[in-house]
């Protein structure tokens, strides 16, 4: 996964990129906790919600495909929640309905996240007064999430360059010692990363 | 005042390896100085003992900055008077933006905000990147995140400037605007690097390492001249000194 990876395409000159920060928040939020808070047989109230957020996707001109794409790569975790469900008596509607209610979730955290830049949220944030090690955390996981993903990058591409072989084994085992060098390498990065902190009077 | 003092600085890692044995020098306040050697000779160890960096305590010496002897109590005081600029931009640039960034360090000091203004942007303006206060650091080239990791540092306004490797990953003109640059500060400092001709155009003195080992301290026209020992320690004799000392 490249760096590119992380930047949200589109023209990024809608009204909903240009809204406040706070406003987006405060309703990606509000809609999140609806979603939530709705009880199960309530299908008008979730139909209400899709209305209006089918009218901010499309206000915020941000392309489906693209969008699309995104939720694919997080749907597993949804399907690992909402099949937990099917265990139980009446499973597969409670199934439906989680599964359904994740996807609103997720579309709502996407919509605000590629309408609105990560360091205008962190500000947000800080004013509302969040506890500063965990602003501090996400400020330094958002930094370094481009660090990593371009070391993979290039990782992946030194190792592609001598794969010789299309064996799938053989590729998982390849994948796995990248993914073990990664670890080693972000851990050794923190640390450099701490002692420059320490270096310019972080207490 | 010495700016700095080494006397007899051994270290060893946790490991076992022996970094440094037994490091002796002083330098004094405005002298600009090249530290050269091979790979893993113990430059950047001896410039992480500057700040008080390493988790362990030397197993013998002391390194005084001003008089005063880096240990735990004072590294606040120490921190503000020495400024490290780290190999790898990536590691020093962790906040999102450059001019939050460049103020990390005078916020740490705990400066009011017109004060940690000024700073910023006077920090900006000394290596060229006014104007690059709302830029995002991960979007920066190589260059450009070199300059604003040393604007970061110059905000604190250190009286002795550590620099590892500062020229490295550079292309040519980089490499000459780097310089350039350096050479307008008045602050001490000493400089680990392998670019030997930024040793010749910047650094009167220099220091050899090798095997964390002090092999030689003096002019440094003198001992990049001296071939037998250039080689003799993983080093060559710069091609700029054939056209300055041809002899």
């Amino acid at each position: 996964m490249g760096a590119h990876h992380f930047h949200p395409p589109g023209h990024g000159h809608s009204r909903l990129h240009h809204a406040p920060a706070e406003l987006k928040l405060a309703g990606a939020l509000g809609l999140v906790l609806t979603v939530v808070l709705l009880p199960r047989d309530r299908w008008a109230g979730l139909l209400v919600v899709t209305v209006i957020l089918a009218g901010l996707l499309a206000a915020s001109q941000m392309p489906w495909r693209w969008l699309w794409k995104r939720l694919l790569l997080l749907e597993p975790l949804v399907l690992g929640v909402a099949g937990l469900m099917l265990f139980q008596p009446g499973g597969g509607k409670i199934f439906a309905v989680v599964l359904f209610k994740a996807n609103l979730c997720l579309l709502t955290t996407l919509l605000l996240s590629s309408t609105t830049p990560f360091t205008e949220l962190l500000r947000v944030l800080q004013r509302l007064r969040v506890p500063w090690l965990f602003v501090t955390t996400l400020t330094l996981m958002h930094r370094y999430l481009f660090v990593l993903a371009e070391e993979s990058e290039r990782m992946r591409r030194a190792r592609a360059s001598r794969t010789f072989t299309r064996g799938r084994r053989f590729q998982w085992q390849a994948l796995s010692s990248v993914a073990g060098q990664l670890f080693v390498r972000a851990s050794e990065r923190a640390e450099r990363i701490y002692n420059a902190m320490c270096a310019r009077g972080w207490k | 005042m010495n700016a700095i003092e080494i006397t007899d600085l051994k270290y060893r890692y946790h490991d076992g390896t022996e970094a440094l044995r037994g490091i002796s020098f002083r330098v004094l306040p405005g002298e600009c100085i090249a530290l050269l050697g091979p790979n893993g000779s113990g430059k950047s160890t001896l410039l992480l003992h500057l700040n008080g960096l390493l988790p362990e305590k030397p197993a013998a010496g002391a390194v005084k900055i001003y008089g005063q002897p880096v240990t735990a109590e004072n590294l606040e005081s120490i921190r503000r008077q020495v400024g490290l600029v780290f190999q790898d931009p990536d590691d020093q640039l962790f906040c999102p933006t450059v001019a939050e960034d460049v103020a990390f360090g005078p916020q740490q000091l705990g400066l009011g905000a017109a004060e940690i203004a000024g700073r910023v942007k006077n920090a900006l303006a000394q290596v060229g990147l006014a104007g690059f206060e709302a830029r995002a650091t991960h979007h920066l080239s190589h260059g450009e995140k070199r300059r604003a990791c040393l604007a970061g540092v110059l905000a604190c306004e250190p009286g002795v400037l550590v620099l590892d490797e500062p020229t490295s990953d550079l292309d040519p003109r980089g490499r000459r605007e780097f310089k350039a640059m350096l050479r307008r500060l008045p602050a001490t400092k000493l400089m680990a690097t392998h670019d030997l001709e930024l040793a010749v155009e910047l650094c009167a003195r220099t220091i050899i390492l090798d095997h964390g080992e002090m092999i030689a301290d003096g002019r440094t026209v003198e001992l990049l001249s001296d071939e037998k020992l250039m080689l003799a320690h993983g080093l060559e004799r710069p091609h700029i000194l054939h056209h300055l000392h041809p002899h």
